[in-house]
């Protein structure tokens, strides 16, 4: 008994060494994630806005009664818009970056490195370079790379971005750009994990390339890719730069009627400078996120317990 | 010997954590000499206070090519060494005043800036009326549009140097003198005789409120009325939509910027509304171009009348209640004539100050004229703080017009009931 009192405290001990140890680590998450969390929560209770900048004051549940008016069919269309994108996108992102991934294992693959190189390059690039680039570069009906191919090849030149679902694939081909690098990283250092033996069996027991990815592939690089597919999601739904620059920005709108939640609300309530109000539409979208992370989480939880 | 390693990294991390924390207060910065710098953040630097023995030190943020502030910067150095003038440069100053506007610690004590955001500073409290430090009759020098510009709720806030408008360009090459257009009939004409093989009789941002403007302007229209109303679904507004659109089908579909004066700067354009600041790059292309007074718009006899931006300098509430006699000594300088034409020379631009066009170097300046004369029915940018929404609402409006086809009328009561929307909701 005593010896067991002993081991709890020195267990508790340890405990707190570990908390001490991680307090810096702790304080800066506190100062640069959860602090300016509170703190819009806070403004979204006060009318802190252009007109009351200093002497802003308490004003409950209001901004939150304007911010639901937001929520309209607009706001709806734009959700439904972003779960497109985002499955559209990460279906996608997961096939072409296993493929490409697969592609670099072949056996004795000559320049490996060097093919490395070039599919992490668009990673190196700052994204709204990236994006402006190929919106210049690419799908300007003026002077775009597609356009003079097009017409040399005797077609008429095309408004890339001039149309919703012409606008849709364009931007999903410059996110792909985008966001593939990461995704062919992850799935690569998988699939080096894998022991080859498991493969050499599979080929004695007569397995061929379909089988021995679903029954060996797949499962056993699905948990260590799962946590990157979870944060590409969420970067995804929560996308606001790729449609923003390439269709909506002031003095550059394409014709295209793109919306994400982030410029749904970007154009419905930040360009007003109420804070306030702008702080109550981010913390319901901080909800909706935090709703669907937990959603996600128990969907994952539940796939596991039923392998 | 690792726990102690580790013990110090912790600490040395903490100190550095909130080592950013520490205040600016009362920190002098005698010594400074006059001269530019740059800076991309918000903090700033505001200077020696008065209480104190020395040079007092005023700091002046703005958003200026390198060439303006070096001569803004030389002339300020005759106040030396009683007054030394830093001049910061800021790639995002709208947003750093916002955030630092009230902190005495960081804010600069003036900022040269156009007068669009005028309102919005007043409202927000951090600018004092340029008349608390000079009496408002010595500003009667001064263009009566640009101190229209420079006043908010009755208020002058700004002491203007340098005002721009849009200006109707054309090339040499391809359009003759006695070919441009004096009305936008003839314009129209043009266009339909030119705009073919890759090559258009005209081009602007048609898309772009700042260019649409003109038009609506032109029309007796409005965006947004002085104290902050919208107009887009007037019928001045809607008739000058719909009066613009036959124009903009002879335009390219883009109508960002890049595309547009970059189709002027290769040639493939004879002729474009566009800014001052085009002219140096279309020169160094080669390209000959000539600047003619805005087209008359037949409907209504009124000229393309564009939208006016004026430049000036805001005086912060700290640095008039603290540093008034440094202030206003500055802003004497500042009004100085020489200064003012060197000033606008330099950055392409028209004086503000109407003493400065009896002088040889101006009167002669082609570009300045032709600014001058599109000044004259110009209309200064609204300065309420209403028009930051009116951005994205008037761009939506026009992008349904005139690239998706949408009707004129019900996108236009549609626009104006969202910018209420948006307007109420800022409140």
């Amino acid at each position: 008994m005593k010896k067991q009192n002993e081991l709890g405290k020195k267990k508790t001990k340890k405990t707190w060494i570990a908390y001490l140890w991680s307090a810096p680590s702790l304080l800066l998450i506190l100062l640069i994630v959860i602090f300016p969390i509170l703190y819009t929560g806070y403004i979204s209770f006060t009318n802190m806005n252009v007109y009351h900048w200093t002497n802003y004051t308490w004003n409950g549940f209001d901004n939150y009664k304007d911010a639901l008016l937001v929520l309209d069919n607009g706001f709806i269309a734009a959700l439904m818009f972003t779960v497109l994108w985002t499955v559209v996108n990460m279906v996608l992102q997961l096939v072409i970056a296993y493929v490409l991934a697969s592609l670099l294992n072949i056996k004795n693959l000559k320049l490996r490195n060097l093919y490395k190189t070039l599919l992490i390059f668009p990673w190196a690039m700052p994204g709204y370079v990236s994006i402006l680039l190929w919106k210049t570069g690419m799908f300007n009906s003026q002077f775009g790379l597609l356009n003079q191919w097009l017409v040399k090849a005797g077609f008429e030149p095309v408004r890339w971005l001039a149309g919703d679902v012409i606008a849709f694939v364009c931007c999903t081909v410059v996110n792909l750009w985008l966001a593939l690098p990461f995704m062919i990283t992850i799935i690569d250092g998988a699939l080096q994990s894998i022991d080859q033996s498991f493969y050499e069996s599979a080929k004695l027991d007569g397995a061929g390339w379909f089988k021995s990815t679903y029954y060996i592939t797949v499962p056993m690089i699905k948990a260590i890719i799962t946590p990157a597919v979870v944060i590409t999601a969420f970067t995804t739904f929560k996308q606001f730069d790729v449609i923003y620059l390439l269709t909506q920005q002031v003095g550059a709108k394409t014709g295209a009627d793109l919306h994400t939640i982030l410029t749904y609300a970007y154009e419905k309530a930040f360009i007003t400078n109420n804070y306030g109000y702008s702080s109550a539409i981010s913390i319901l979208i901080f909800i909706l996120l935090i709703g669907l992370s937990t959603l996600m989480n128990r969907q994952n939880k539940r796939a596991e317990v039923d392998e | 010997m690792k726990r102690a390693w580790s013990a110090l990294v912790a600490l040395v991390l903490i100190a550095g954590l909130f080592g950013g924390c520490g205040s600016l207060n009362g920190k002098a910065e005698s010594g400074v000499t006059s001269g530019t710098s740059d800076s991309t953040g918000t903090a700033g630097t505001n200077g020696t206070d008065t209480k104190e023995e020395g040079p007092v030190t005023i700091t002046i943020w703005h958003d200026k090519e390198d060439a303006v502030a070096e001569v803004l910067a030389e002339s300020l150095k005759t106040l030396e060494p009683d007054i030394v003038v830093v001049l910061e440069k800021k790639s995002n100053m709208t947003e750093a005043l916002k955030t630092v506007g009230n902190d005495p610690n960081v804010a600069p004590d003036m900022y040269f800036f156009a007068h669009d955001k005028i309102g919005v500073y007043a409202e927000m409290g951090i600018l004092t009326p340029i008349t608390d430090i000079l009496p408002a009759e010595e500003l009667s020098g001064y263009m009566e549009n640009t101190i229209k510009a420079a006043t908010y709720k009755g208020e002058i806030y700004q002491l203007p140097i340098y005002y721009e408008t849009l200006l109707f360009m054309y090339n040499r090459l391809y359009m003759k003198e006695d070919e441009v257009p004096a009305t936008t009939e003839a314009l129209y004409d043009y266009m339909v005789e030119n705009t073919k093989g890759g090559h258009y009789g005209f081009i602007e941002q048609h898309s772009t409120p700042y260019y649409a403007a003109g038009w609506i302007n032109g029309f007796g229209g409005s965006i947004l009325s002085e104290d902050g109303v919208p107009g887009l679904d007037s019928a001045e507004t809607i008739a000058a939509l719909e009066y613009h659109k036959k124009f903009v089908d002879l335009m390219p579909g883009e109508t960002e910027y890049a595309t547009v004066n970059t189709l002027f700067n290769k040639g493939m354009a004879h002729s474009t509304i566009a800014g001052p600041w085009l002219i140096p790059t279309l020169r160094d292309n080669g390209i000959e171009v000539g600047v003619a007074a805005m087209p008359v718009i037949d409907k209504t006899g009124i000229a393309i009348s564009p939208y006016m931006g004026v430049q000036g300098i805001q005086v912060l509430k700290y640095a008039a209640a603290n540093k008034a006699e440094a202030v206003e000594k500055v802003l004497r300088q500042i009004m100085d004539v020489n200064l003012q034409v060197e000033l606008a020379l330099i950055s392409g631009c028209a004086p503000a100050s109407e003493a400065c066009y009896e002088m040889e170097e101006i009167t002669s300046d082609e570009v300045v004229m032709a600014m001058k004369e599109t000044a004259e029915h110009a209309v200064p940018m609204p300065n309420v703080p209403e028009m930051d929404v009116m951005w994205t609402v008037v761009g939506n409006l026009l992008t349904d017009v005139n690239m998706s086809g949408k009707d004129v009328g019900e996108s236009a009561k549609e626009a104006q009931k969202e910018a209420e929307q948006l307007i109420e909701n800022m409140q």
